[in-house]
């Protein structure tokens, strides 16, 4: 096991599975068009693709803030609401076609995501998340209120989409594009090693001369954009939009789940735990309907008790202790990087 | 001006249970540092449980309170046992983790045995007294008379009673705590078994007066944190201050903003929750970090 691990260490197997899998993905609709005559790729094969793209997505931008700053947003589908609402309202409200409602959706998530961000990522982790949490809740009763903009309870209807195939096109290719970027962004940038430098010691980086705050913000804001632009996908492609629908609670946990699963602040990480949630759910969906968020809630706990690494944070080898332990340790408690927080024993 | 009345009335009211159900909430925050996302949870529990008391066997809310208490109690001291216990140590956001997980699985459970469909409970403590044009009604001041004998009851024991001291120690410094003989894992589980029980019985309260279903419980773990914030961790005089606050704002903005209704309620506690952390994320009092149980 332990040489397996190192083998796969050593030749970065994990980067190039991703790379095959991805030009694989890219290569699936063509089949279609090779052999005609043989059914490969159905309509139904494509939206599964479609909503894994978006998981892996929403994961990815959510890892952004969890992985990268430390602080887990529990209301990070408020965006993906906005996205959706600024779609839908754009599309049933001014008549607005497709792609302008998108991107102003995608920019109200944005603007958002900037004053919300800069007002709670100056809080510690704990208050950040219940804050996060909140504006998801609120938000979900301010959409119900605004009758006249967002048809309250009753939701909008959306002019409906022609082709499917394309949506899957799109939405792979900005999943691709969001993993891709994230990681050109960690490892070729200054801002990118800046949030590493802040990761590893954020007084240090400050003391060299890092905004901490601003990138914290920068970070936020960027994975909020991204996500406001899955919700306005998902608003086209599902055509209706109520409260209750966009602003579901399972989507955060979704996305909490998907990434604790696949290994907080990894690459790989938010990709491998969106296909297994994926499965996992096609799975628990199939066969106990009924109970699917409780066993959701279980393995949660399941995996934040025996397995708070995740999977790809469990294989990966990282000199120094390892991300999730480096963060939480440096936000919360006293542990062995943070010496100077050792004064404060106890609760 | 009668309008006035009646609102600072319907606040206080509120903000007597709002007071009761956040004492749980900040006693395992204090105490214990663990941050129950499940919070709400509990209260939609204790609610059932009284529902389906009543249902079942016709018992007064008043009546299955004692019981409930009782339930609740053995329910948080087993949970504290098989699962916070595991986390204690380990840093705050597994303990979120751990209760967000746990909230789902309760409010989902929840829902697959009793449906979604909205209860309400009956009392015999209905009716209104009426002084000209403001209306009193029983059961609400039934519910500030319990809360706030409830929240004396805690008071004493944690200011009297050995036990409420060595909570208080345990909060304060545990190392301390620990050296003078307090068994810290006895104190964490009666802490949280009392905290669950307490929280039970503000679900009970709220039973008659506002409809059950099984997702409520988030928008109450919300205003729990507003309050929380306003008032600082484990402040019995807080809590309750923090509660009428929440309580009189929710109310003035249902009576004096039309055409809205009780949906502002958690907006107006949410916009308080984020300018309190804002503007003083220490706290009103200065108590939004781990200290004294007072």
């Amino acid at each position: 096991m332990v040489r397996l691990v190192s083998f796969w260490q050593q030749y970065h197997l994990g980067r190039w599975a991703l790379i095959i899998v991805a030009l694989a993905l890219f290569a699936l609709p063509l089949a279609q068009i090779i052999v005609p005559e043989r059914k490969l790729v159905t309509n139904s094969l494509l939206f599964s693709f479609t909503q894994m793209f978006m998981l892996v997505t929403m994961a990815s931008n959510w890892n952004l803030t969890g992985g990268y700053t430390g602080y887990i947003d529990f209301g990070h589908a408020v965006f993906f609401g906005l996205g959706a609402y600024g779609t839908g309202v754009l599309m049933a409200k001014a008549g607005w076609i497709f792609f302008p409602s998108l991107i102003v959706g995608a920019i109200v998530a944005l603007i958002f995501a900037l004053l919300i961000g800069s007002a709670t990522l100056r809080l510690k982790g704990p208050y950040f998340s219940i804050a996060m949490l909140g504006t998801f809740v609120a938000m979900r009763e301010i959409v119900r209120v605004i009758k006249p903009l967002t048809g309250g309870g009753t939701g909008l209807t959306l002019p409906p989409y022609l082709n499917r195939p394309l949506f899957y096109y799109v939405t792979l290719i900005q999943a691709v594009i969001v993993v891709v970027f994230v990681w050109w962004l960690i490892k070729h940038t200054e801002f990118g090693q800046s949030l590493i430098a802040i990761r590893e010691d954020e007084v240090g980086a400050e003391m060299r001369g890092i905004n901490a705050t601003l990138h914290k913000i920068t970070i936020f804001t960027i994975a909020a954009f991204s996500t406001g632009l899955v919700g306005g996908l998902w608003a086209y492609q599902n055509t209706f939009i109520d409260p209750d629908i966009v602003f579901i609670e399972s989507r955060t946990l979704d996305l909490v789940m998907i990434v604790m699963l696949g290994g907080l602040g990894t690459i790989a990480g938010p990709v491998l735990g969106a296909v297994l949630l994926y499965w996992m759910r096609d799975i628990i969906w199939a066969n106990f309907l009924q109970f699917h968020l409780i066993i959701q809630g279980l393995v949660l706990i399941l995996i934040v008790l025996f397995l708070p690494e995740g999977i790809v944070g469990s294989i990966s080898d990282r000199s120094g202790g390892t991300t999730i332990g480096r963060l939480w340790g440096r936000y919360f408690t006293a542990e062995e990087d943070t010496a100077p927080e050792k004064a404060e024993v106890g609760p | 001006m009668d309008q006035f009345v009646q609102a600072v009335i319907n606040g206080i009211m509120l903000g007597g249970f709002y007071a009761v159900m956040v004492l749980g909430f900040s006693i395992i925050w204090g105490v214990m540092g663990v941050i129950n996302l499940a919070h709400g949870e509990f209260i939609m529990a204790g609610a059932y449980t009284t529902w389906f008391l009543s249902k079942q066997y016709g018992w007064e809310p008043l009546v299955s309170l004692l019981v409930v208490m009782i339930i609740f109690f053995v329910i948080g001291y087993i949970l504290q046992r098989i699962l916070i216990n595991r986390i204690i140590d380990r840093p705050p956001l597994i303990s979120l983790l751990i209760t967000f997980g746990l909230a789902i699985i309760m409010s989902n459970s929840f829902k697959l045995v009793f449906t979604a469909t909205p209860r309400s409970v009956d009392t015999l403590l209905s009716g209104f007294w009426r002084t000209g044009n403001v209306t009193v009604p029983v059961t609400k001041t039934t519910i500030l008379i319990v809360a706030v004998l409830m929240m004396a009851a805690l008071h004493l024991f944690l200011q009297r009673t050995r036990l409420g001291k060595s909570i208080r120690a345990a909060a304060q410094n545990r190392e301390a705590a620990r050296i003078v003989g307090i068994v810290i894992a006895a104190v964490y589980a009666l802490t949280f078994a009392i905290s669950i029980s307490m929280t039970g019985a503000a679900g009970t309260l709220i039973s008659p007066i506002q409809p059950i279903y099984p997702f409520m419980g988030a928008v109450l773990t919300l205003k729990a944190f507003a309050i929380t914030a306003m008032s600082g961790l484990g402040s019995i005089p807080g809590a309750l201050f923090g509660g009428i606050v929440l309580g009189l704002i929710e109310t003035f903005v249902a009576t004096y903003v039309p055409g809205i209704g009780t949906n502002l309620g958690i907006i107006s506690s949410y916009v308080i929750l984020v300018v309190v952390l804002v503007v003083r994320p220490q706290g009103l009092f200065g108590g939004l970090k781990p200290v004294e149980v007072r």
